[in-house]
């Protein structure tokens, strides 16, 4: 390329100040990047893919060893006074960050904080902010934008505050964006806004951008060029399609067999065994060694830490064995094995299930309305079957779920369990069924209890329900931790002596000691790095096979959710819009809305870039629901009927699914003038 | 607004009831007997009777809490057995005093502590910010009397800047005869009071500055020092608002070594006198006014929150 690199990075070192000496986060790292095109990031957790974004920026903290170079258009971030980096920052970066809701100050205006930045370098009159700002927010999108830019963040949604991140970061109109994790917060229909204004924005301003992402998904959608961190080095980089197609480092490989996918249909993940190093404790040699199928026990391996070299044309890769590196392509045998279809009585029954939350207003705080989180859900679970709930943030999926193990209050509706109503259930009642049914939560880090051996915690049920010594005691423990893949011999460490992935193990461990017939799993893979998600969807597989266990799987990523079900039911506003067999639901959708869902998820296939329906606006407020249809505001074949008239759910005629809409029915193509297309980066 | 304030107040209201409903029964509770006290010890049983009976002592407690009750929504307390002056009198003679003395303390207090704070936060662990800590422990340990004396020592007895005793000059007609009168006091009070904001502020600030918005603000380029004061200080200074409030209701009633020390005329040492003569309409009096300042306060603080905090809604 003849034009000279926006970005470029040389030898970059970056180590924290640690109690055992300094500790290295980012170990030998070269970049660069182009006016024009999007380099995506992807990595792990520990892979140092942060910090090197950080570093780039001059953002890290004072605690931090900084050694190599980094130009930024010409001038040098290592080695800049702080006022050069200032109006480095002001000037030439654009940062976006991943949580919208603490990037922005609570107590200043949108629209000042958009231009706050330009008016403290001097490049903008405070007289002339104002406009600018709404300027700015305009070319992000947001509607009414001089009214928006007076008022403060609490006031914007998650989507739309992620926009005016994004505004701001344009604010300066700079060379190089640095974009880490911008969508990993959002609800994926708007994630599929936001990429898609950001592409919209670099390709007007001609920029270069950083993407920083672990969803390979994201990268494969809008990046042109790749480089894959692992252990604090870049082990493969080159251009998008080369490392999907052709990976030549085999965590690259192995990473891309480990997720699951929403276009296809497989029984059976490949999982990388172990979990990624933590900076303090690198191996010697290759980072990747102890987890590699190529190279682990290899001496070379152990011994040298492969340096990046070229192969082929525009790729290169940090491997001793770099030519071996398997393709991506997934044993023929891993195709879906049909499941036997349950034919048992539902375990669970949940019928017109109603959770309402009060509204309160006035001197009085009097009930005015009610907030319908849950509204007329029913569903049921048979055993040894998993049924989905899936949508987005907000839609009542997680309320279903506590309602059912009794943890909120329900406003109508029955729950059977067993042909038993839980409704009428005294605490001691309750108590009795839960031993039946079990809650896994997210957050394996807060749900266990720290200051209590892991033996401890697991074994806690047991002597709640006072079983601890008709089970087997100690024995049954240990037992239980070789069902979940741990060892028997860490009973006795604590919860933070864990990793996530393990401290999800142990809270399947404690949800299997009483021997329940029924999980219900609250997102429990969404906390995790993307190499662990396997290893644990493969673990619930296998308890499910083995014990016969029905699962109630609450999630919003609806790749996991399609490897792991048999039925999935779609939520909105409080309702379950549609629901049906898996295969049916995602090849062959009938409500508008789902397709919209599965429509916005990208795919790991730089080929797949496609037409999408991008949703207009985001989940309305649930206190106030839109008449008739509640989809219909964001409904691509909404018509007045919609707005007037609530759907009934029902069977769609001749299709495998039930649906709560006027009109289903599958989608042709990607109907222009009905879906709004994008090419999502040019 | 009006209807958020109007709640504030509501909430607030049983609180003032419930605590003269304590503090009757506590009074009660304890032995002694003010008529005995009053009359002298040589008194005769039926001198003491005659006397409680028309001071209504004799009748049950229930009933003379109503009695109480009644006058005091009618905006009477009643007038102190000791002296026999209107309760209100006595307090209204107290209360600017007190007042003054709560509101120089504060100021000084944040003057002192909120340097502190900033120049610790901003450099955590520094040389400075370890000195400054010591300064805060110092500030928190030394016993309020004793600092007072020193002050004294010091400042009147020593250099004479300033008088030791303090008797109270109305603000509107001496201001610097005032600020003379309430100096030594008030400072007494900051600099114990000063130590607990620079540790409370600073601990708030050292969150603020690790929290992302803040990186935000450095990302787009901003001097540090912006940073700090525009972005970090003033969400830091929420959660703070609140000590401070509790900070300064505590110098209404609750600074009566101080007022000993310096024989300054506030309401803590009126209370003092109160209790230790069993004047209860006077007790009743100077507790109902100090809770009722502290309600006010804490209106105060709530609106001060709903004018800084755009987050907060009144409806
Ligand atoms: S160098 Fe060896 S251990 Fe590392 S990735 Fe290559 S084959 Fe695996
Ligand atoms: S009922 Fe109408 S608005 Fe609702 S999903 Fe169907 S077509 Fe769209």
């Amino acid at each position: 390329m003849k034009v000279d690199p926006v970005l470029s990075v040389r030898g970059l070192q970056v180590s924290f100040a640690g109690a055992e000496g300094p500790v290295p986060a980012v170990r030998g790292v070269d970049l660069d990047v182009w006016p024009d095109e999007v380099l995506g990031i992807v990595g792990e957790s520990g892979s140092g893919k942060s910090v090197t974004a950080l570093a780039i920026a001059g953002l890290l903290a004072g605690n931090a060893q900084v050694r190599g170079s980094v130009f930024v258009d010409g001038q040098d971030v290592v080695r800049a006074s702080p006022d050069e980096l200032r109006r480095l920052r002001a000037e030439r970066i654009g940062f976006i960050f991943q949580d919208p809701t603490t990037t922005l100050n609570p107590l200043m205006t949108v629209g000042r904080q958009v231009t706050e930045g330009q008016v403290a370098a001097g490049r903008l009159a405070r007289g002339e902010a104002g406009a600018r700002a709404a300027a700015l927010l305009r070319e992000v999108d947001i509607a009414d934008p001089v009214g928006r830019a007076g008022q403060y963040p609490h006031q914007f949604s998650g989507g739309m505050r992620q926009r005016a991140v994004i505004a701001m970061a344009m604010a300066g109109r700079p060379r190089l964006i640095i974009a880490d994790e911008p969508t990993t917060a959002l609800d994926v229909t708007v994630q599929a806004q936001i990429l898609s204004v950001l592409a919209r924005r670099q390709a007007e301003t001609g920029a270069a951008v950083i993407l920083i992402t672990h969803d390979l998904g994201v990268v494969a959608e809008v990046a042109h060029r790749v480089a894959v961190m692992y252990g604090g080095r870049v082990v493969e980089t080159g251009p998008v399609r080369d490392i999907f197609r052709n990976p030549r480092h085999p965590y690259t490989a192995a990473l891309l067999n480990s997720i699951p996918r929403l276009d296809r249909a497989d029984s059976r993940l490949d999982p990388i065994p172990g979990q990624p190093p933590m900076p303090a404790e690198l191996p010697s040699g290759c980072a990747f060694e102890p987890r590699c199928a190529l190279g682990r026990g290899q001496l070379v391996c152990r011994a040298s830490d492969p340096p990046l070299e070229p192969q082929g044309p525009a790729q290169r890769a940090a491997c001793h064995f770099a030519g071996e590196a398997a393709a991506p392509v997934r044993a023929a045998a891993r195709a879906a094995e049909p499941r036997p279809e349950p034919t048992a009585e539902p375990l669970l029954i949940v019928d017109d299930l109603r959770v309402h939350y009060p509204i309160r207003a006035g001197v009085l705080r009097r009930t005015v309305g009610h907030v319908r989180a849950v509204d007329g859900v029913s569903l049921s679970v048979r055993p040894g079957e998993t049924v989905s709930l899936v949508g987005e943030s907000g839609c009542g999926k997680t309320t279903t779920g506590r309602a059912v193990m009794g943890l909120v209050k329900t406003a109508g509706g029955r729950i059977l369990f067993d042909g038993q109503a839980l409704g009428g259930l005294g605490p001691a009642g309750w108590r009795k069924a839960r031993r039946h049914m079990q809650y896994i939560f997210q957050d394996p880090y807060s749900s266990l209890n720290p200051v209590k051996p892991v033996g401890e915690v697991v074994a806690e049920p047991l002597r709640i329900h006072g079983v601890y010594e008709a089970l087997g005691g100690a024995r049954y423990v240990a037992g239980l931790f070789e069902r979940v893949g741990l060892s028997p011999r860490v009973m006795e460490r604590y919860p933070r002596e864990f990793s996530g992935g393990q401290k999800q193990r142990i809270g399947i461990a404690r949800a299997l000691a009483l021997q329940p017939r029924l999980l219900i799993l609250d997102e429990p893979v969404a906390a995790l790095d993307v190499s662990i998600q396997a290893q644990i969807v493969n673990l619930l597989q296998d308890l499910q096979q083995d014990l016969g266990l029905a699962y109630l799987f609450i999630a919003h990523d609806l790749s996991v959710v399609r490897h792991i079900s048999d039925r999935v039911a779609v939520m909105y506003l409080g309702r379950i819009v549609e629901e049906g067999p898996k295969d049916a639901i995602y090849e062959r959708p009938m409500h508008p809305y789902t397709q919209s869902l599965l429509s916005a998820v990208p795919t790991p296939d730089p080929d797949a870039r496609r037409h999408r329906i991008v949703l207009e606006g985001e989940i309305p407020n649930p206190a106030s629901p839109p008449t008739g249809c509640t989809f219909h505001p964001r409904c691509f074949r909404a018509d007045e009927r919609c707005a007037r008239e609530a759907p009934a759910f029902v069977p769609v005629p001749g299709e495998a699914t039930r649906a709560a809409c006027h009109y289903p029915g599958p989608l042709a193509g990607a109907p222009a003038g009905e879906a709004t297309s994008l090419e999502a980066a040019s | 607004m009006i209807s958020y304030l109007l709640r504030r107040i509501l909430q607030l209201l049983p609180v003032l009831l419930i605590a003269s409903v304590l503090v009757w029964g506590m009074i009660y509770a304890v032995p002694g007997n003010p008529v005995a006290v009053m009359v002298g010890e040589n008194a005769s049983a039926e001198q003491v009777a005659a006397e409680t009976a028309r001071l209504g002592l004799d009748r049950p407690v229930a009933v003379q809490y109503a009695a109480w009750l009644g006058s005091a929504l009618r905006g009477d307390l009643g007038a102190s057995i000791h002296s026999r002056e209107p309760v209100l009198k006595l307090i209204g003679e107290r209360l600017p005093a007190t007042l003054q003395l709560a509101a120089l303390a504060t100021l000084l207090a944040l003057a002192l502590g909120i340097p502190v704070a900033l120049a610790g936060a901003v450099a955590p662990n520094s040389w400075l910010d370890r000195l400054l800590s010591g300064w805060s422990a110092l500030a928190l340990g030394v016993p309020t009397f004793w600092l007072g004396i020193l002050l004294i020592l010091l400042f009147a007895v020593e250099l004479r800047w300033l008088p030791s005793a303090s008797g109270y000059v109305a603000f509107w007609d001496a201001p610097l005869q005032t600020l003379r009168n309430t100096a030594l006091p008030a400072l007494t009070l900051a600099v114990y009071v000063s130590g607990i904001f620079a540790r409370f502020l600073r601990a708030s600030l050292i969150t603020e500055l690790n929290a992302d918005y803040v990186r935000t603000a450095r990302a787009k380029g901003l001097p540090e020092r912006t940073v700090v004061m525009r972005h970090a200080l003033r969400n830091a200074l929420l959660p703070f608002i609140t000590i401070v409030g509790i900070m300064t209701a505590s110098f209404i009633g609750g600074a009566v070594v101080t007022e000993s020390v310096f024989t300054y005329p506030g309401i803590g040492r009126l209370l003092i006198q109160a209790i230790s003569s069993r004047d209860y309409p006077l007790i009743q009096g100077c507790i109902l006014v100090i809770l009722g300042i502290y309600v006010a306060i804490n209106v105060v603080v709530d609106l001060v929150y709903a004018y800084v905090d755009p987050r907060i809604e009144y409806s």
